[in-house]
């Protein structure tokens, strides 16, 4: 028999990647030759463990406004701010400082009065002035006019002070890169893992996706393969802004790669190695 | 100035530390012999603290792909627990903890070459953009 070496070498068709489009938005890209496993775990990781900045602690030290502090403060915490630099800094919790410092949090202030005669004042993530120039809300140009946080009437006022921190939306999802990951396989159901609920025709009441375009449909006559299992995944990775769509995916390889890297660590430091390791011969 | 307040964003629990990765043996298969029981390390159910269906899946995937487990599965007891079994049955040629150090290895090699994929793919694709523009 032949030794076996791996997943990769073993022959086969290898795992292949096609970009179908890719703007400052969304990234479209077709995933070839690999377990629904493997795809699945790299979809589960951008949408939950891709670690990004976000507002975590708010001090108010002026809020005359109609809203009540929690609620503006929910607010703060949902504002995408730029998180392309998130690797450089660091988990409070991993942070040898008691709290906030520079190394792991970024400071974001808020002051907006409203002094105008009968007009309300936005109050938007523009009024937020970082701290850390690579930390701040992010802006579609400077025509974007924000996005809105509270309006104030005359004689309201709001003053805080934010601490922004590095985390992933397994924890809360305000920290997600994406807005959406659309996820998709077998799009004519030849392997019959969607069970369609019909009135008269299946064909009319379920039309293809646009992802069908790019598979391989059916033959009329192609009896049914019990054997045949996914292997090309469609994905659409679609980002908050804070992060570009393809460096969710590439942070999402990475975070897999230190994943696989921890668990192999805990395999060699921990009580594992007190069992013997030698299997008994004898039967 | 009027009271400053301390509010976080959402809950308190959140700021929980996640568990660390860390690796216990469940359970093993006694094995009888002639000279008493002793654990056989040919079956054996791994706990995984911290992780979840993201990396227990796939790894389960390459696990099973070696010709010498004879099974592999996983399963997360308890929903709100971070908490993984794994469980490897392997033939007499290895031991669980080599199947799983493999199947680990295997991950790594097959999550190591997708990413470089990525990567040509998307060097290809920016030049391809850009000269559309020109
Ligand atoms: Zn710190």
């Amino acid at each position: 028999m032949e030794p076996y070496t791996g997943t990769i070498n073993s022959g086969g068709a290898k795992p292949e990647i096609k970009i179908d489009e890719l703007t400052s938005e969304r990234v479209k890209f077709i995933l070839t030759n690999t377990d629904l496993s493997m795809a699945n775990a790299l979809r589960r990781i951008m949408i939950a463990e891709v670690a990004t900045i976000a507002i975590d602690m708010v001090e108010f030290e002026l809020n005359t406004s109609v809203l009540a502090d929690e609620f503006i403060a929910h607010r703060l915490g949902l504002i995408p701010l730029d998180s392309t630099e998130a690797e450089k800094i660091k988990y409070s919790r991993e942070c040898s400082c008691q709290g906030a410092c520079k190394e792991c949090s970024v400071e974001l202030n808020l002051h907006v009065k409203c002094t105008e005669e009968d007009t309300t004042k936005d109050v938007t993530s523009r009024d937020l002035v970082s701290n850390d120039p690579r930390v701040t809300p992010i802006q579609d140009g400077l025509k974007d006019p924000g996005i809105l946080i509270a309006k104030l009437r005359k004689g309201q006022e709001i003053k805080v002070k934010c601490i922004a921190k590095k985390g992933v939306a397994k924890e809360h999802a305000k920290w997600s890169p994406c807005a959406a990951v659309a996820f998709e396989y077998d799009p004519f159901n030849k392997l019959r893992h969607a069970h369609y609920w019909i009135e008269d025709d299946e064909k009319k009441e379920w039309p293809a996706s646009k992802n069908a375009e790019k598979d391989f449909p059916p033959g009329d006559d192609e009896v049914f393969d019990f054997t045949a299992k996914p292997n090309r995944f469609y994905f659409e990775v679609e980002t908050i802004g804070s992060m570009k769509p393809e460096d969710i995916v590439m942070n999402a390889f990475k975070k897999l790669l230190e994943k696989i890297s921890s668990v192999q660590m805990g395999l060699t430091t921990n009580d594992v190695n007190a069992i013997n390791r030698e299997p008994p011969r004898e039967f | 100035m009027e009271s400053v307040e301390l509010m976080e964003t959402e809950n308190s629990e959140a700021e929980q530390e996640p568990p660390t990765p860390e690796i216990i043996i469940d359970d093993i298969l006694d094995f009888k012999t002639d000279k008493g029981t002793i654990p056989d390390p040919r079956s054996v159910t791994f706990t995984i603290i911290g992780e979840d269906h993201t990396l227990g899946n796939a790894l389960r995937y390459t696990i099973m792909l070696n010709p010498e487990v004879e099974y592999c599965g996983y399963s997360i007891p308890h929903p709100s627990e971070e908490k993984l079994n794994l469980r490897i049955q392997t033939t007499e040629n290895i031991t669980a903890i080599e199947a799983l150090s493999k199947g680990l290895e295997d991950l790594r090699t097959m999550c190591d070459y997708i990413k470089e994929k990525f990567i040509k793919t998307n060097l290809k694709f920016d030049k391809k953009a850009s000269q559309d523009e020109n």
